[in-house]
């Protein structure tokens, strides 16, 4: 059940990726961009209504706290221009490298208050790995 | 090169979003958090169109089909489904399986806009999520490790 539930969430974001791009390519990137935030916008305040839950800003937490969705634009934004070149699956594949990367940055060396947690050497197999299949993915 | 470049650094982005958006959520819950995820990006995006200044043409908003709109409704589903799985499973399966799905989903979607079966993107993929697989195995040694200590 929790399996599926997970397959079905990578699926819905790899279908998410074509419908932003598809819109992106129509619409232009910076009118999609205010699109697609709009929309999502628009149902989470409809949620919010119907479950009468009431924003309160909470005094004390620092404004970076706030900033994932400014940031998140980006990705959105960087996702539909790949689009229009690469397709979806080679972007997924290079994102999920750039993921990678970034959390053994990360986790070596406790960014953001995280915990530590040094580098294994064995990741180079893995990472090696991932490597030569996006290869095979981008030039073959 | 530019579009793989762009690409990672997305990858790169969704970490650090994520790191903060957790912490958020943990602070003023999961739904008010999404609520600040949009309204901040909703407004990063008005902010990027001014400057911008792109052209819109509102003849355009007609000939796009409905689909092509849902992607940030989609974004909210993935939201709430994710926080419905991740305190059900081990984070190395709920990683590995949605990128399973994310990897084959967009290996679909490319064979019905090429109109092409693409063999390498599917080995390549098949390859990726070995390397994936490899790497989180590691990882849940070395947390299992901790744990015994």
């Amino acid at each position: 059940m929790y399996n599926f539930l997970s397959l079905l969430i990578g699926a819905l974001v790899a279908i998410m990726v074509a419908f932003n791009g598809e819109l992106s390519n129509k619409l232009g990137n910076y009118p999609a961009l205010v699109i697609i935030h709009l929309v999502g916008f628009i149902i989470i305040l409809g949620i919010m209504l119907y479950k009468k839950i009431k924003i309160s800003l909470k005094n004390g937490l620092p404004l970076y706290l706030y900033s994932a969705g400014a940031i998140s634009v980006f990705t959105v934004m960087f996702n539909n221009l790949s689009y229009a070149a690469l397709g979806v699956s080679l972007p997924v594949a290079l994102g999920l490298l750039g993921q990678l990367i970034t959390s053994l940055a990360f986790d070596h060396y406790g960014f953001l208050n995280m915990k530590k947690i040094k580098f294994n050497n064995k990741k180079f197999i893995g990472l090696s790995i991932i490597i030569i299949g996006i290869s095979i993915m981008t030039f073959l | 090169m530019f579009f793989i470049l762009i690409s990672i650094v997305s990858g790169a982005i969704v970490v650090i979003s994520r790191i903060l958006n957790t912490r958020l959520s943990e602070k003023v819950g999961l739904l008010e958090s999404s609520f600040f995820n949009y309204l901040t990006g909703l407004l990063s995006a008005l902010i990027l169109f001014s400057i911008v200044k792109d052209k819109v043409t509102f003849n355009e908003f007609y000939t796009i089909p409905f689909w092509a709109y849902l992607g940030g409704a989609l974004g909210i589903i993935i939201v709430i489904l994710s926080s419905v799985v991740t305190p059900k499973m081990s984070s190395f399966y709920i990683t590995l399986i949605i990128f399973i799905g994310q990897l084959f989903t967009g290996i679909i979607i490319d064979c019905i806009t090429l109109k092409t079966i693409p063999f390498p993107k599917i080995i390549g993929g098949l390859l990726v999520i070995a390397g994936l697989g490899y790497n989180l195995h590691v990882d849940s040694e070395t947390e299992a490790l901790i744990q015994t200590n």
